[in-house]
């Protein structure tokens, strides 16, 4: 593939960050440390999600088969349990090799009844929407934001591709306010840049404060207006209108909360070296784009916690569902490779994925925090809702990075097969935890993932 | 939706053995006489005849397609699971169930019976409860009515879609169904801000603006005499400095109204009489921005080089793609110099001449092109002073000076009556009128310009503005009645005349309605009704995504011919892809503008063609990018929906026709079915058609091979022979009677090998030697051949799914909601009613909107 112009490599992005943002970064720092009073250093959570699963040739529903060599393009790194050694699929992440870790047979409950597509909802929830739950539950990053999310100046951020919430069976956002609340994920780079380092659009911080107040004040008449409608309607439609009138609380709230970051400084980053008009017609730059904006967020700590819906269950019927066309020439929606499984497509699309994520893992890693750097202190997961071609719902692939000093221990394929089959929230457990966010219970968790932590 | 077509798995395997140990129970209930109603009637006879027809396979101890009917409660009139009663008489009706391989059967007689008994409980049940259920109506504007609102509200329209959150999208149902409509503070966010957009544009400043104007002149150069001159734009490229390079504005205000005015001629080689001239607007692809311009209006030339004419074009400035200033760094390295862009936005003709032909390199200088002599730019427009829609928000009256506050609340009085598309109270203009104060004053704003837009960016985000309201009393039932009509005929608000009727109150008059409906259907605003409810209706709108294989059809899309992104598509061109869109929706448009039956869908003797639509599919004498209606003969293989390009083509693989996409399809859109979706975890058809340009295969054999695994014929059985007639129409909708043989190896297209896409089509021709098989037969149906064979059947024996589908495709679509058992007598009431009008398109939707569940409100 062509160098793109903007692939930096290693020394170019440690070059890089210190022209592109403005900010003493190199020697000490996160933007953290200097915000955090007590020198305690931030503790975050990414969870990213790719659709369509990934190839897994030898074994069967996402269970590796242990006989017979393994498959240079597994998307698993190596056969057997242990220490990890790395095939062509995995390459990208050899150089990471004691900040990852992958996990097989894991999922969610909550999703084996789903079908197809549709447990890609889940992926962040657990939810058991086949069975007990009509709508979508809460979602890991959306915990630990309503725990601890006041101490940034977002609570979260929620990135997509496809931009938006999708709709049942085809999420396109991997976050949850609860039960039929999703957060409808950020796609477009510009705006998320704007969102995150131009809040206040060049305006003083006069104006800003009493916009706010303004703001609440007419949100006030607004509920007025709304409960004299309510009057007029039935039953079955106030309770529906409820949902507006729930909104305009929750807009309240969010002023009282942004009205407190007014007195406390913004991050200065210029955009010069990201590529914010890049859209899906340029993939990789697209995807390296997104990854660059949720690092930024990181590293300036304007969030602790993000969701990144790399690829929806729906991409079919959007132009990212044409990425492998552009990329790799394959004749046919990427959809069809997940089903068809042609070799040499698949093993290509999933090392291009591998490749992005390893770039925005070594971008952590490449940042020093502390007495370590900053993929010590970010958890990061990734993985899908099948394990291989038929789509199942059962043993995901998942792929853990980071966290080394949150208490997460890194460098082994972990097998939660057969009686040691544990639920993937046991993982959400100890994630949030290992983040301060004391949970006894997430979904259909039995307890925590202890292998991981040591 | 996409279905993984393949094969049920274990669970169905583990069935094949149950098969054999089962022994029917005898039972001995006559149904020679009515079946007692009620509870009596089930112990006597309904239960018994599952007992003996159904409960092996739906029963406590296998539960087909999670359906099971052991458990029912035999009293309908409790209310309970009547929507699994619903279903169980229609598998009954279509003798889907018991399925035909089973060797017992129950008789018609005992069929008919239980369907009486079940429909006389659902009667009775839904005659009762109708007295007291009542259906959620709220439901906030859909993207497609909040665009169409404000673009009536205001008196201009900007693209406010691409800002708004999204619709929810479902195949085959409509995304103005109240049930699946959310919001939350993201999505209030951005309505709050797509408001104050339209109010910085819908509000001026008082000032008069200054007038950008910039012009450019071509001229043919007369030392150069060979090949295309500067000044003309031809189906390609054309050097440097030519006119298609058009002009650059540096200079322009936020807002307005812009006017492009340029003068034009066309140089018509033999043989044709018009070249079709694009404007487009918007910016280069140029540092590290990608390039986007936006159609601003087309014209086709006729008039020859003596006789150029002067055009003119109008846009709202907003509405076009501009770059603000950017910056990167050369060579993208973060120590190349920084490049800096100016904002700009460029100006552009583009000669879109398309005979179908267009990938085949065919020399510019044959082809129609044009002579554009000036292009100028102007904006904004000050015919007058501040605009119309200006004033008509704030108009022009004394008390502006002498009362300011009756003036603002004047103001706010007239917008919010015709926002919230009722009369409103006072109470409410004082909520609105305060908002208005503490805007000034919190803000300091000083004029009454601003303090408007913020108050009514309000008032657009309020409830009344955002959601459909039915409410309960009577008070403002006519008015309601407006906002559906307009809603569902115009997918915005009503105009003038309707709200004049409403405050009169005569919109519930079936003669009234019948002249409203009209009326409207009449008016240009139904286009966008049409068009929105085809392609939800169709689900077509997943052709415009699917990867045309352009190896094997090196014709049918624009692609770039060399350079870094040679063969990927051009996309700033309309393709014969965009007017397949276009052709369906005309399609139906048609058969409502000239009030033809219904049934021309399945079949019908015209097309809606344009000259590239015309040439895909073999039709003469076609020409021009107008689609008009087209009588079809029978060499054609047109006629109704089922060939329409963007049908066949988003039910194939981009590669292969796709019959189970296509069975889907049929079942789903025009036989009213619910398919369900593929289970999870299942096998991948491995080998199905389209997985390389190489290999050609045939999916009909694949899948008789998979139907006689036991495993998989109990789904497959049902789908299939509903896809395999359309087997002759490939990937790209085209006809095409023969394919290559099993096995054959196809080469995709290679300009060194094949030399042009003439001789390449003749290649494939020439391996095209095996006819293609599509005859089935369809599920409790006769054999079928093809497409005429299945359009032959579903006109004889499922005329009434057919009809009866398209009125609740129509109906549920007016009221926003699903339909639902409920509804089920209404539906068959419409039918009968439709029946007496010859099924008339026209008719059938003026008696939706005269039916009792458009017109009543809340208490019937």
């Amino acid at each position: 593939m062509k160098q793109k112009s903007w692939h930096l490599n290693r020394r170019d992005t440690l070059k890089g960050m210190g022209a592109c943002l403005a900010l003493p970064f190199l020697e000490s720092m996160s933007w953290a440390k200097g915000a955090t009073k007590n020198g305690v250093l931030p503790k975050r959570m990414v969870v990213s999600y790719f659709s369509y699963g990934a190839y897994m040739p030898g074994g069967q529903n996402g269970i590796q088969s242990l006989t017979g060599p393994h498959d240079p393009w597994s998307w698993w790194p190596c056969r057997d349990e242990g220490p990890l050694t790395f095939n062509k699929s995995s390459a990208p992440f050899e150089p990471l090799k004691d900040y990852v870790s992958y996990l097989e047979g894991l999922d969610h409950k909550g999703g084996w009844g789903m079908g197809g597509h549709s447990s890609g909802d889940v992926f962040a929830t657990g939810a058991d929407m086949a069975g007990n739950e009509k709508k979508n539950n809460i979602s890991i990053d959306q915990v630990a934001a309503a725990a601890l999310g006041h101490r940034t100046r977002h609570a979260s951020l929620v990135l997509g591709t496809e931009g938006g919430t999708g709709y049942y069976g085809r999420a396109k956002t991997l976050s949850h306010y609860g039960p039929g609340r999703p957060i409808p994920s950020l796609s477009n780079p510009q705006q998320i840049f704007d969102r995150l380092f131009r809040p206040y659009a060049g305006k003083n911080m006069d104006q800003i404060r009493s916009a706010m107040e303004c703001r609440t004040s007419v949100l006030d008449i607004v509920r007025d207006q709304s409960k004299s409608l309510n009057k007029r309607l039935g039953r079955e439609d106030q309770e529906k209108m409820a949902e507006y009138l729930e909104t305009i609380r929750s807009v309240e709230k969010r002023i009282e909360r942004n009205q407190e970051w007014t007195h406390k400084p913004l991050p200065k980053v210029d955009a010069d070296g990201l590529k914010l008009t890049a859209t899906y017609k340029d993939p990789e730059d697209y995807i390296r784009c997104m990854y660059d904006l949720l690092y930024l967020a990181l590293q300036t700590d304007l969030t602790r916690y993000a969701t990144l819906m790399l690829e929806s269950e729906h991409s079919v019927a959007h132009a990212i569902g044409n990425f492998s066309n552009t990329l790799f020439g394959y004749k046919g929606n990427t959809h069809d490779i997940s089903h068809k499984r042609p070799d040499k497509f698949s093993g290509m699309w999933d090392h291009w994925r591998a490749v992005q994520h390893a770039y925005f893992l070594q971008r952590l890693k490449d940042t020093p925090e502390g007495d370590g750097n900053m993929l010590d202190r970010t958890l990061v997961l990734w993985g899908s809702a099948h394990p291989h071609a038929a789509h199942a719902t059962k043993n995901y692939p998942i792929h853990l990075a980071g966290g080394n000093h949150l208490g997460f221990k890194h460098g082994n394929l972990h097998k939660f097969t057969g009686k040691k089959k544990k639920p993937l929230a046991n993982l959400f457990v100890s994630m949030l935890n290992s983040v301060d966010v004391e949970t006894a219970k997430f979904a259909d968790s039995t307890g925590e993932m202890t292998e991981l932590i040591g | 939706m996409i279905f993984e077509y393949s094969l049920l798995n274990q669970q169905c395997r583990r069935f094949v053995g149950l098969v054999g140990m089962m022994v029917a129970p005898v039972v001995g209930s006559s149904f020679a006489a009515p079946i007692p109603k009620g509870l009596e009637g089930y112990k006597s006879h309904v239960a018994p005849f599952f007992k003996e027809n159904c409960v092996r396979c739906h029963g406590p101890e296998k539960s087909k397609g999670k359906i099971t009917v052991h458990s029912l409660d035999g009293d309908l009139s409790a209310g309970q699971e009547l929507e699994r009663w619903e279903l169980i008489i229609d598998v009954l009706e279509h003798g889907e169930m018991p399925p035909e391989d089973e060797d017992q059967q129950p008789s018609e007689e005992e069929r008919k019976a239980i369907i009486a008994w079940i429909e006389q409980g659902l009667r009775d049940y839904v005659t009762k409860a109708s007295k007291v259920a009542k259906a959620p109506t709220v439901r906030r504007l859909t993207n497609f009515e909040y665009q169409n609102t404000m673009r009536d509200l205001f008196g201009f329209e900007l693209n406010l879609i691409d800002d708004l959150p999204e619709d929810p999208i479902k195949p085959y149902h409509f995304n103005n169904t109240a049930a699946m409509m959310l919001i939350g503070t993201e999505q209030m966010d951005r309505y709050e801000q797509t408001a104050r957009r339209m109010l910085m544009s819908a509000i001026v400043d008082p000032s008069k603006p200054e007038v950008h104007r910039v012009r450019k002149v071509w001229k043919t150069n007369t030392s150069v005499l060979e090949g295309l001159q500067p000044d003309e734009v031809s189906i390609r490229g054309n050097r440097k400095g030519a006119v298609a390079d058009g002009i650059q504005i540096k200079k322009w205000p936020k807002t307005g109204e812009f006017r492009l005015r340029f003068k034009a001629a066309a140089i018509l080689p033999d043989g044709y009489t018009q070249v079709p001239l694009q404007m487009g607007m918007g910016y280069d692809r140029s540092g590290n921005t990608a390039g986007q311009i936006e159609p601003v209006g087309m014209v086709a030339l006729t008039n020859d080089v003596n006789n150029p004419k002067v055009f003119e074009m109008r846009g709202r400035i907003e509405n076009y793609p501009t770059v603000p200033e950017h910056r990167y760094r050369r060579g993208g390295r973060i120590d190349g110099n920084l490049v800096i862009i100016p904002p700009h936005i460029t100006v552009t003709p583009q000669n879109i001449f398309d005979d179908g032909m267009m990938q085949d390199n065919a020399d510019p200088l044959s082809r129609p092109r044009a002579v554009v002599e000036w292009i100028e730019f102007e904006a904004p427009v000050v015919d007058v002073w501040p605009p119309e829609y200006h004033t008509q928000i704030l108009f022009d009256s004394p008390l502006r000076q002498s009362d300011p506050k009756a003036y603002v609340r004047e103001v706010l009085k007239r917008f919010m009556t015709r926002a919230f598309r009722r009369p409103v109270e006072s109470e409410e203009v004082d909520r609105f009128a305060k908002i208005y104060d503490i805007v000034s004053a919190k803000l300091k704003l000083k004029t009454i310009e601003e303090a408007m837009r913020e108050t009514l960016a309000i008032v657009l985000v309020s409830p009344d503005f955002m959601y459909h309201v039915a409410s309960e009393g009577q008070k403002l039932r006519h008015y309601e009645i407006a906002s559906k009509l307009s809603y569902f005929l115009w997918g915005s608000m009503p105009d003038e005349e309707l709200f004049q009727l409403a405050q009169e109150k005569k919109l519930d008059d079936p003669t009234m309605i019948d002249r409203q409906v009209r009326r409207m259907l009449d008016d240009e605003r139904s286009r966008d009704f049409v068009r929105n409810f085809t392609e939800q209706w169709l689900s077509i709108d997943k052709m415009k995504t699917i990867p045309i294989n352009l190896d094997l059809f090196p014709r049918f899309l624009f692609t770039y011919p060399v350079g870094e992104k040679k063969g990927r598509e051009i996309v700033n061109r309309p393709t014969i892809r965009d007017y397949m869109m276009k052709e369906t929706s005309a399609f139906v448009a048609e058969l409502i503008a000239k009030n033809e039956s219904l049934f021309n869908i399945v079949d019908s003797d015209f097309a809606m063609l344009n000259q590239p639509l015309a040439y895909h599919y073999g039709v003469d004498g076609v020409e021009g990018l107008e689609l008009r209606r087209v009588p079809v003969k029978p060499e054609h293989r047109l006629g109704g929906l089922l060939t329409h390009g963007s049908v066949l083509i988003g039910n194939g693989t981009g590669t292969a026709p796709h019959p189970i996409y296509r069975a889907v399809w049929l079942r789903e859109a025009i036989l009213g079915d619910k398919v369900k979706d593929p289970p999870a975890d299942v096998p991948a058809l491995s080998d199905s058609a389209g997985e390389s340009a190489e290999k050609a295969t045939r999916i009909k054999d694949l899948l008789r091979l998979h139907r006689q695994k036991e495993s998989c014929a109990d789904c497959h059985v049902r789908l299939d022979p509903w896809g395999i007639p359309f087997e002759r129409y490939n990937a790209i909708g085209k006809f095409e009677a023969f394919a290559p043989p099993e096995g054959a190896t196809i080469k995709p297209f290679n300009p060194k090998q094949h030399r042009d896409h003439k001789s390449y089509y003749d290649y494939v021709q020439r391996l095209k030697t095996v006819e293609v098989d599509a005859v089935a037969k369809v599920p409790h149906g006769p054999e079928v051949d093809g497409m005429r064979g299945l359009k032959k059947f579903l006109l004889k024996d499922r005329k009434k799914d057919v009809a009866k589908n398209v009125i609740r495709r129509l109906l549920s679509y007016s009221l926003g909601r699903e339909l639902t058992y409920h509804d089920r007598y209404e539906v068959e009431a419409l039918l009968e009613k439709t029946r007496e009008k010859d099924y008339k398109m026209c008719d059938l939707i003026v008696l939706i909107c005269q039916s009792n569940l458009f017109t009543r409100t809340q208490k019937p």
